[in-house]
């Protein structure tokens, strides 16, 4: 058998891909309620903010756009967890039932096959939100637009959406080992709200918490102040890439290592 | 003929907690160390040649999961040897996965909401199938059972029957030397479990696949199985033909007669002539066990009828269900 590389990988995710939109999309009014309901939770999540601040013109020493630039960026990041990984929260259920034992029998990567099989479209809606969000807020901050800019923000969404990612992963493996692991996965997917604000405004324990434990501040904050505070970027903020990075593998490992201990259910 | 799968000694251990009973008991287990060894299969030996078919069977929990899941790498023996196409299935989960091809019978495998040939289309990338090799392996399904109706349809909204039908044509898709089929009868109706017996037996005739079998259907081993194994809480009972099962119990055959007055009295008087034989009354029949090693048939019918008038009578071979029924409850002699 030949060796399987990402080339492989990818030609199989872009046909499983294809066909599960197909399929889905034969569901009009399933598909059409859904996207009405994730455009209802990005707007009441965006009143929710703009309420805030029309009471508080800055939140330590954050002006309003900053937040919604913040906001925006976190919406971004978050978005591929939501698309790519959905299947996250499935998993309890299928390795509690037995079923997750097919997984197993097919000479594709494990954690490729199982997170490949669902595809949430509804995530691209929130992903065109949040782009919309960061321009707006890019365009009334007075922000420089250039080449090297965007490249940056790309790569650091990329990167920041990489610790979401390794979150949800972690969390969704802890069913491996646990029964209850429903809400160490609803824990994580709480905590992601905390994400939209600046790490400043909260109190020293939490701050380390959220930095070096928790690391959601890695998912919007330290990473958008490569383009917020360019004059001031701290070290954090330049490791944050490879903390994505590093994070991701490791999940990969923990969720990996979990599945080569199951052993199924009786049949 | 060659071997494709060796198992040598090959025993596993499962630590289970000993738990107490009620809340308070819970609690205590919350604490406790207290495990127990348990053994799933235990120091079980066969070999394997290329294109058998085996029928593996036992009561339910008498270890043939925890066996398969070994043969395909999901589990790591406790202890002993397994080799699978030449290699240890569980250090090499993904190679071994690619000669082999599972069917769990209620569980399918294909993608739920994938209509049938775009998952076959996929599993042709996955195994890296060769056109002409897919070809080949469609038309020779076409040959063998109506795939069209099937094959435009998501798989979520198939009858079981079609569902089962779809998971064993996807397991032999990328012809695999070996095809585990774990109950894939369960459930269908008479028509069906037929249509699938006949289409398992022309792939392993066809592609000389080997196929192990696990069924509680007794019909399912007396169509498709030369060859059966017996295991029971871990313990393996009968490694042999199927012929020489049914002489293993000498030469059963159940006699049944019908006669004038009260079957259960009657039968009550025969178990008292016949006392070396079992002898059993329903509504409709009495029934002997007779073994013909001991005494002919036609010699105890004959005893039978000089004391009474016999109305009705059958004669029936022992059979599979039968002999399993018996190895099950009584051990292997």
């Amino acid at each position: 058998m030949k060796k399987r590389g990402l080339g492989f990988y990818l030609r199989i995710y872009r046909k499983i891909l294809a066909q599960d939109l197909k399929s889905k999309m034969s569901y009009r009014a399933d598909f059409i309620i859904s996207t009405i309901g994730m455009i209802c939770t990005n707007i009441s999540g965006f009143v929710g903010f703009w309420v805030m601040f029309r009471n508080f013109p800055s939140i330590n020493g954050w002006s309003y756009y900053e937040m919604l630039f913040l906001y925006g960026f976190s919406l971004v990041s978050i978005t591929p967890v939501q698309c790519l990984f959905d299947n996250n929260w499935a998993l309890r259920g299928q390795v509690y039932s037995g079923d997750f034992i097919k997984y197993c029998f097919r000479p594709i990567n494990m954690f490729f096959y199982y997170q490949s099989e669902v595809f949430d479209i509804k995530g691209l809606g929130q992903l065109a939100f949040g782009i919309g969000t960061i321009a707006y807020s890019w365009n009334k901050i007075g922000l420089e637009f250039s080449f090297i800019a965007c490249f940056k923000l790309v790569v650091f969404l990329i990167t920041a959406s990489l610790v979401m990612i390794a979150l949800q992963n972690a969390a969704a493996a802890t069913c491996f080992w646990i029964q209850n692991s429903y809400y160490v996965l609803e824990l994580t997917f709480r905590f992601k709200d905390y994400s939209k604000y600046p790490i400043t405004i909260f109190n020293k324990a939490f701050r380390f918490i959220f930095t070096f434990i928790f690391p959601i501040a890695f998912i919007a904050y330290y990473p958008s102040l490569v383009i917020l505070r360019p004059d001031a970027i701290p070290v954090l903020t330049w490791i944050s890439p490879f903390i994505g990075i590093i994070f991701f593998y490791i999940s990969y490992r923990i969720w990996m290592y979990g599945a080569s201990k199951y052993t199924g259910t009786g049949s | 003929m060659s071997t494709v799968i060796e198992i040598k000694n090959v025993s596993k251990e499962f630590k289970v907690l000993n738990r107490r009973e009620g809340l308070k008991g819970s609690i205590k287990d919350l604490f406790s160390r207290d495990y127990k060894i348990v053994k799933a299969v235990d120091d079980i030996s066969m070999t394997i040649d290329q294109g058998e078919i085996v029928g593996y069977l036992g009561p339910n929990g008498a270890g043939k999961s925890t066996t398969i899941k070994m043969m395909t790498g999901v589990l790591e023996p406790s202890s002993g040897e397994i080799i699978v196409n030449g290699r240890v299935p569980y250090k090499n989960r993904t190679l071994n996965a690619a000669e082999i091809g599972v069917v769990f019978g209620q569980r399918s495998q294909l993608w739920w909401a994938l209509p049938l040939i775009e998952s076959f289309k996929l599993l042709k990338d996955i195994y890296g199938i060769s056109d002409a090799d897919y070809k080949n392996m469609m038309d020779f399904y076409q040959s063998q059972v109506d795939i069209e109706p099937i094959l435009h349809k998501p798989v979520r909204q198939m009858s079981l029957g079609q569902r089962t039908l779809s998971d064993i044509l996807a397991a032999f898709l990328h012809n695999p030397r070996i095809v585990f089929l774990d109950e894939p009868t369960i459930g269908l109706d008479v028509s069906m479990k037929s249509k699938i017996r006949t289409l398992i037996h022309a792939l392993n005739k066809e592609k000389n696949t080997t196929v192990i079998l696990t069924t509680h259907d007794m019909g399912d081993v007396d169509a498709l199985c030369r060859r059966i194994v017996i295991i029971d809480k871990g313990k393996m009972l009968y490694d042999n033909d199927m012929e020489h099962l049914k002489n293993f119990f000498g030469s059963y055959r159940t006699l049944k007669v019908r006669v004038k007055g009260d079957l259960k009295a009657e039968a009550e008087v025969i178990g008292k002539e016949l006392s070396e034989f079992q002898v059993t009354a329903d509504d409709e029949w009495i029934s002997i066990l007779v073994d013909e090693d001991k005494r002919k048939v036609i010699d105890v019918l004959g005893q039978l009828q000089q004391a009474r008038q016999i109305r009705d009578m059958q004669l029936e071979e022992i059979s599979t269900e039968d002999v399993i029924k018996k190895i099950y409850e009584e051990g292997v002699q």
